[in-house]
């Protein structure tokens, strides 16, 4: 078992380090997604400062703790694009056959397809999300106390499995369909105007179906209105959301597992 | 010579019908940003907020609404295509072609906008009029000039995205400069948050630049925000714009014919 776990460990470095190398290979290929991604979140966070200051606090939620929101979700955003960027791809995968290399291993498909590329891009993600997250604690006067810290990482790691598992069970509808490209950047605009806004925003119906069907709402909403104290549409649970969103996370991203492995046996690889 | 650009279009049209799990996604991307902006704009307005200002809530839906469609019509592909077929090695092809090389691309856009009012744009502006009750415009006059408002838009859209696509010929190693250039032009087009509503300098500084006579141009003229005369003025801005990016795009595309680097064999 040990001995497995290992082996799996020194794949997966393995892995990261030969992706990590393949795309510094061509450095300056990143000047425009390093001026392009940061830009574009920044003024994404100015713009709702623009509107707050002319009009009023958005459902309860003033600057401070938008920025507060955004942050958080932005970073649980970069994590997954780090991380689990091949749960992007599947359809092209299933089309030109890609998964045939992976069933000639003696290691398991799924590992493989997530561990296979470390996306080293997504860093670029995070800094704008780290900055404006620590911008937001510092204007809601976060405080940074060992429970705070402890509870932050069980989100944001909760927050992530949610991403993925969304992804993961969205890609995996292209075994049967063979194409879905277009939905995951439907996916990726959804998620980023309900982690990243204020859920409240939407009517109830909305709401219920991100909280109850597509539990959106765990990566980073109800987490974020509980630790700044802010009315978060009306969803009463007991206990912590840093413990739910988790939970939630595990449930989720089990639940997406079982959906690729059943789409693995409708694998026919490709033609020709 | 105009048969070929109708030609060009006409693919470009029937390509897109064929793609049509694309085409619902496309819709719903649209449709969500549409009723995000909206549903903030209704926030923001909420209960008396918003109370001093010279546009109702109802404005700003409508602004939202008519932003997101002319946001699914104006089809600017061109920035794109250079960088992509630059990369491939494709434009060879392209440039041994008996049309001038940007027309052909300009065909090719136009193609995609006429494909994208029925299968984007319609479907887009109907489902909103369901949900917040029909955009109107705010009399007769601004739909008129609301018209050949747009056209002037999509023209300041092209050229800016042709320009852009430009630097592809001097530095394809950047990457797509494009998505930098797009970033930009969300915030100071005034797509979704107009431009009144920033602070005073940024108001000032936008004035001379392009961006804003894209989208907040004939926006404001469809809500009525602006009076005739001011509409008139502000087109003939667009206008004196389209004739300085087209001059900048004229001189740009003479060198980049002599910089052309043909990749692959």
């Amino acid at each position: 078992m040990i001995a497995t776990l290992r082996h799996y460990l020194s794949v997966a470095s393995c892995f990261a380090r030969l992706a990590v190398q393949r795309q510094l290979e061509y450095p300056l290929f990143l000047v425009s997604w390093l001026l392009m991604i940061p830009t574009s979140y920044f003024t994404g966070i100015w713009m709702l400062r623009v509107i707050v200051e002319r009009f009023q606090p958005l459902g309860g939620w003033d600057f401070p703790e938008l920025t507060f929101l955004y942050g958080l979700g932005l970073i649980s955003h970069g994590i997954l694009v780090v991380f689990f960027i091949n749960t992007w791809s599947i359809d092209r995968k299933v089309i030109n056959g890609e998964f045939d290399r992976l069933l000639l291993r003696p290691m398991n498909v799924f590992f493989q397809l997530v561990a296979s590329y470390v996306n080293f891009i997504g860093l670029i993600d995070c800094i704008p999300g780290i900055v404006i997250f620590a911008y937001g604690c510092y204007l809601t006067g976060f405080e940074w106390t060992a429970a705070a810290i402890a509870k932050l990482i069980l989100v944001l790691l909760g927050g992530v499995l949610i991403r993925a598992a969304l992804f993961i069970a969205l890609g995996s509808i292209a075994f049967w369909t063979k194409r879905n490209g277009a939905v995951v950047g439907f996916a990726v605009i959804t998620l980023e105007r309900t982690t990243m806004y204020p859920l409240s925003l939407y009517p109830y119906a909305l709401q219920s179906l991100l909280t109850f069907l597509i539990p959106i709402g765990f990566i980073s909403f109800y987490p974020a209105a509980e630790f700044l104290g802010l009315d978060d549409g009306g969803l009463e649970l007991p206990l912590s959301f840093a413990l739910w969103t988790p939970a939630v996370g595990i449930v989720s991203f089990f639940l997406a597992h079982g959906l690729f492995r059943l789409g693995m046996r409708k694998y026919e690889s490709a033609g020709s | 010579m105009l048969q070929a650009y109708l030609y060009i279009a006409k693919m470009k049209l029937l390509t897109n019908l064929t793609y049509r799990f694309e085409w619902l996604t496309s819709i719903f991307t649209n449709l969500i940003l549409m009723l995000a902006s909206v549903f903030i704009w209704q926030a923001a307005y909420r209960g008396g907020g918003g109370a001093g200002e010279a546009l109702s809530v109802d404005d700003m839906v409508t602004y939202s609404i008519l932003s997101s469609t002319l946001g699914a019509l104006f089809v600017c592909n061109v920035q794109d295509t250079i960088y992509v077929k630059m990369r491939e090695g494709q434009i060879a092809t392209d440039l041994y072609r008996p049309l001038p090389l940007l027309g052909g691309y300009l065909a090719d856009d136009i193609g995609g906008m006429l494909s994208s009012i029925l299968n984007n744009a319609i479907p887009l502006f109907l489902f909103a009029a369901l949900f917040f009750g029909f955009p109107g415009p705010a009399d007769p006059l601004s739909l008129a000039l609301f018209i050949p408002s747009c056209l002037l838009s999509y023209g300041i859209l092209w050229l800016l995205s042709a320009l852009v696509g430009m630097v592809a010929f001097w530095v394809m190693e950047l990457g797509n400069m494009g998505m930098v250039k797009d970033v930009i032009l969300r915030v100071l087009s005034g797509a979704f948050v107009p431009i009144w509503f920033f602070p005073g300098p940024v108001q000032t500084v936008s004035a001379f630049l392009p961006f804003q006579y894209t989208y907040q141009t004939p926006l404001g003229i469809y809500i009525g925000r602006v009076g005739t005369y001011e509409a008139l003025g502000d087109m003939a801005v667009q206008a004196v714009w389209i004739a300085l990016l087209a001059l900048l795009l004229a001189a740009v595309w003479r060198r980049a014919k002599t910089k052309t680097l043909i990749q692959g064999g």
